[in-house]
């Protein structure tokens, strides 16, 4: 007997052996469990309350200069959000939280995108869509309407 | 090739196909999830039905194995 037989000794006779038979029934079980899962996801998803989006003055139209940024929160103030202007003076807006692992994205204006430092993902600033890196789903864009001097978001466009 | 390994090797086979499914439920349900958590309540209604027409696969094999094991202890060992 080797070294390391002694030290952790199997008695197979005392061994507890699962059959094929049982393993699959023990699969089956745990399909069923995951297909529970999956229909209370969409259960949850179905009837869970989408949050109201009321329209909330954002900034005021002169505070974000040609390739700026500003950031606010909408439609709560757990949702933060930037809003940019691009060199051609065309406002956008969208979700800071990157549809990867949620970290906040910042503007890039010399390359028009918005991109995440944590894993090098990187956005439009025109529409969105994500351009490199991990992200798989667009950024969530937020409406903006001016209103006078003042700028304000009216509803999230997933 | 007898056919006590034939059903041993069909047996192997179906084990394998359950595991698969449950492979891809469990695919489905991070899916489904990252779905939720991204608000894009479209995407629930397929996933869960898929979930729910694999589980309903592999309940159906599991019956196939077991109603073979019924009928093989009627019948009773054949030499």
């Amino acid at each position: 007997m080797t070294r390391w037989q002694k030290d952790f000794p199997v008695r197979w006779d005392e061994d507890n052996y699962m059959t094929r038979r049982e393993l699959a029934k023990f699969l089956t079980l745990g399909s069923g469990l995951l297909a529970g899962v999956n229909v209370l996801i969409a259960f949850i998803g179905l009837t869970r309350d989408v949050p109201a989006t009321p329209a909330i003055a954002i900034a005021r139209a002169d505070d974000v200069a040609p390739g700026g940024s500003v950031l606010f929160r909408y439609p709560t103030e757990e949702d933060p959000c930037i809003l940019i202007r691009d060199r051609s003076g065309r406002l956008d807006a969208f979700s800071q939280v990157c549809t990867h692992l949620s970290c906040a994205v910042v503007h890039r204006p010399d390359e028009q995108t918005l991109a995440c430092p944590c894993h090098n993902g990187s956005f439009s600033a025109v529409d969105g869509r994500p351009l490199a890196g991990p992200p798989t789903r667009r950024l969530p864009r937020i409406l903006i309407e001016q209103r006078g001097d003042d700028l304000v978001a009216t509803g999230v466009e997933v | 090739m007898e056919t006590r390994q034939q059903g041993a090797t069909l047996f192997s086979a179906i084990l394998v196909l359950i595991a698969t499914l449950v492979v891809i439920q469990l695919w489905l349900v991070a899916a489904a999830l990252d779905a939720l958590l991204a608000r894009e309540t479209s995407v629930l209604v397929p996933t869960a039905a898929a979930a729910v027409v694999l589980f309903a696969l592999n309940a159906g094999l599991l019956w196939s194995v077991r109603s073979f094991d019924k009928r093989l202890r009627e019948w009773g060992p054949r030499g």
